[in-house]
């Protein structure tokens, strides 16, 4: 008998967690839920009963799908670190992918735009464009004012702001990149820290 | 018994490989130093930043330079707090994916428990010791009258001295991290600026810095205006002379009170050399050991150690509910 192929995706750089565990591209699991700023706390330990509940094992996976964000920077290196470190003691296939991108795939509209609030009018947005289930990118992750970003769309078009990914939509697109290097798997910030950019003036 | 040591509550992403508390078999530390000098000191967003990179790599290293498999491993010892919460974050999430991946025990270890248990590791320990903590942000005097047991006798009641070292680096130009050029200049300097030795003879085991930090920056600021040459040297020499004064002072009170078998220093400012010298010239009844200096700055062999002792003492392991804590009481 062929083995089967399972697959965990991870996302953690909104307020929602995102675990996911496909087995032959079929979702048999997932975990979408609302943290009060603990993904560090519950993350394991979700993903420990995700893993109980399918009977198998971490050392069971033979691929993991990564959020990079944008998104909030504390709670997105939680979902890489852990990801990262994933697939770097099992020695897996490691596939990282926008976490505006999973965001956008839960949505079935055609014109989508995937936003992650980023204050003082500002947000992590990407722009999408879907048909037949097919999601692609028009205009790629950015960050800025919210309002300049929406005067250059002029066409009818869906905001997303949350909702669980279609891992499965995600996994038929053009939107996963593979990791070559595990140990150079950082998060996409979007955006240098202050401190650098004060130093740079 | 072999411990994964994992410590990242600051600027250093560091992963050890510890025997019985005190045979380390690797301790990779990457430090980010020469990253945030630009900065003047630890900028948390970019040590987060760091810690990411880095975190896969140095784990490898370890287990590599270790000889061992994870499979070999029996206990990880990962740093709670205090610290930097997002540089603790990735460390403590690291460690609980290779206890899932391997279903091995994991336990949160309080770092200055590791700065203490830096001292097993070359010296051992004999009880009742006292413990004088010594970092930039820590100053305190602990009573340990049994391991993993400890009793805080005293602390500062502002800042930290090597944050005060830092400080006094900063006005008088030498950079950061500040510790390590004061004491060299203090080696070729006189004390004859007549510095304060704050709570000297306050009676308790408590320490204050800032009043003394205020004080040397004002006459430096005093100096300059009135266009008296200011010998560096010297000014380095009467700030170290004067804290290591009270350090020493209040250790040797508290030593005598309590009638310690050893005296231990710990921590980043215990590679400090006007400290050391003076500790041992001024204690000579009992024993006084430092760390090696590779153990005085953070590392995870210290967090390893420390945590084969923890365990020892509580028999039991953690969950995967480990969180990070910014503060933390070691008591
Ligand atoms: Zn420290």
């Amino acid at each position: 008998m062929k083995k089967s192929l399972k697959r965990l995706a991870i996302d953690t750089a909104t307020k929602y967690i995102y675990l996911a565990l496909l087995i032959d591209d079929k979702e048999v699991a997932s975990i979408y839920q609302v943290g009060d700023n603990d993904h560090s706390v519950t993350i394991l330990p979700l993903l420990e009963k995700l893993l109980d509940d399918a009977k198998i094992t971490l050392k069971d996976i033979d691929e993991i799908i990564i959020g990079i964000g944008p998104g909030s920077y504390t709670g997105v290196r939680i979902g890489v670190t852990v990801g990262k470190m994933i697939g770097y003691l099992n020695n897996i296939s490691v596939f990282q992918v926008s976490s505006l991108a999973l965001i956008a795939s839960s949505s079935k509209k055609n014109k989508i735009l995937s936003l992650i609030d980023a204050r003082r009018n500002n947000a992590f947005m990407a722009y999408f464009n879907q048909q037949k289930n097919t999601l692609e990118y028009i205009k790629n992750d950015t960050l800025e004012n919210i309002e300049s970003f929406q005067q250059n769309i002029n066409e009818k078009y869906e905001i997303v702001e949350y909702g669980k990914p279609n891992i499965k939509k995600i996994i038929k697109s053009n939107l996963l990149v593979k990791v070559e290097d595990i140990h150079k798997l950082t998060p996409n910030y979007l955006r240098i820290t202050e401190a650098e950019r004060n130093l740079e003036k | 018994m072999n411990v994964l040591g994992v410590e990242t509550s600051c600027d250093e992403t560091s992963v050890s490989v510890v025997r019985d508390g005190n045979v380390v078999l690797a301790n990779e530390v990457l430090s980010q130093i020469d990253i945030h000098k630009a900065y003047g000191g630890v900028v948390p967003e970019i040590a987060s930043r760091e810690h990411i990179k880095g975190i896969t790599y140095v784990f490898d290293q370890a287990i590599k330079n270790a000889n061992l498999n994870y499979e070999d491993i029996d206990l990880i010892a990962v740093t709670k707090g205090p610290g930097l919460i997002g540089s603790l974050l990735i460390g403590i999430n690291a460690a609980k994916v290779i206890s899932l991946n391997y279903n091995i025990p994991i336990i949160g270890v309080h770092h200055i428990s590791g700065h203490i248990y830096a001292n097993y590791i070359e010296q051992g320990m004999e009880f009742p010791l006292l413990a004088l903590v010594v970092s930039g942000g820590h100053t305190e005097l602990i009573l340990m009258k049994e391991h993993f047991s400890f009793i805080k006798l005293g602390e500062t009641q502002d800042d930290a001295v090597g944050e005060a070292y830092d400080k006094i680096a900063r006005v008088l130009g030498l950079g950061y991290p500040g510790g390590p050029v004061v004491d060299r200049l203090a080696g070729s300097g006189v004390d004859n600026l007549n510095f304060p030795r704050p709570m000297i003879q306050s009676g308790d085991f408590n320490f204050s810095f800032s009043g003394l930090k205020s004080h040397v920056i004002n006459t430096h600021h005093n100096m300059k205006q009135r266009n008296i040459a200011i010998n560096i040297d010297d000014f380095c020499a009467s700030f170290q002379e004067a804290v290591t004064d009270v350090l020493v002072e209040k250790t040797i009170q508290a030593k005598n009170k309590f009638k310690v078998k050893q005296v231990i220093v710990a921590g980043g400012v215990a590679a400090n050399s006007g400290l050391r010298k003076k500790m041992k010239e001024k204690i000579t009844d009992i024993p006084v050991f430092f760390p090696k200096m590779k153990f005085c700055t953070d590392n995870a062999a210290m967090i390893g150690a420390a945590g084969y002792f923890q365990y020892k003492k509580y028999g039991k392991a953690d969950d995967l509910y480990i969180n990070g804590y910014s503060r933390l009481d070691l008591e």
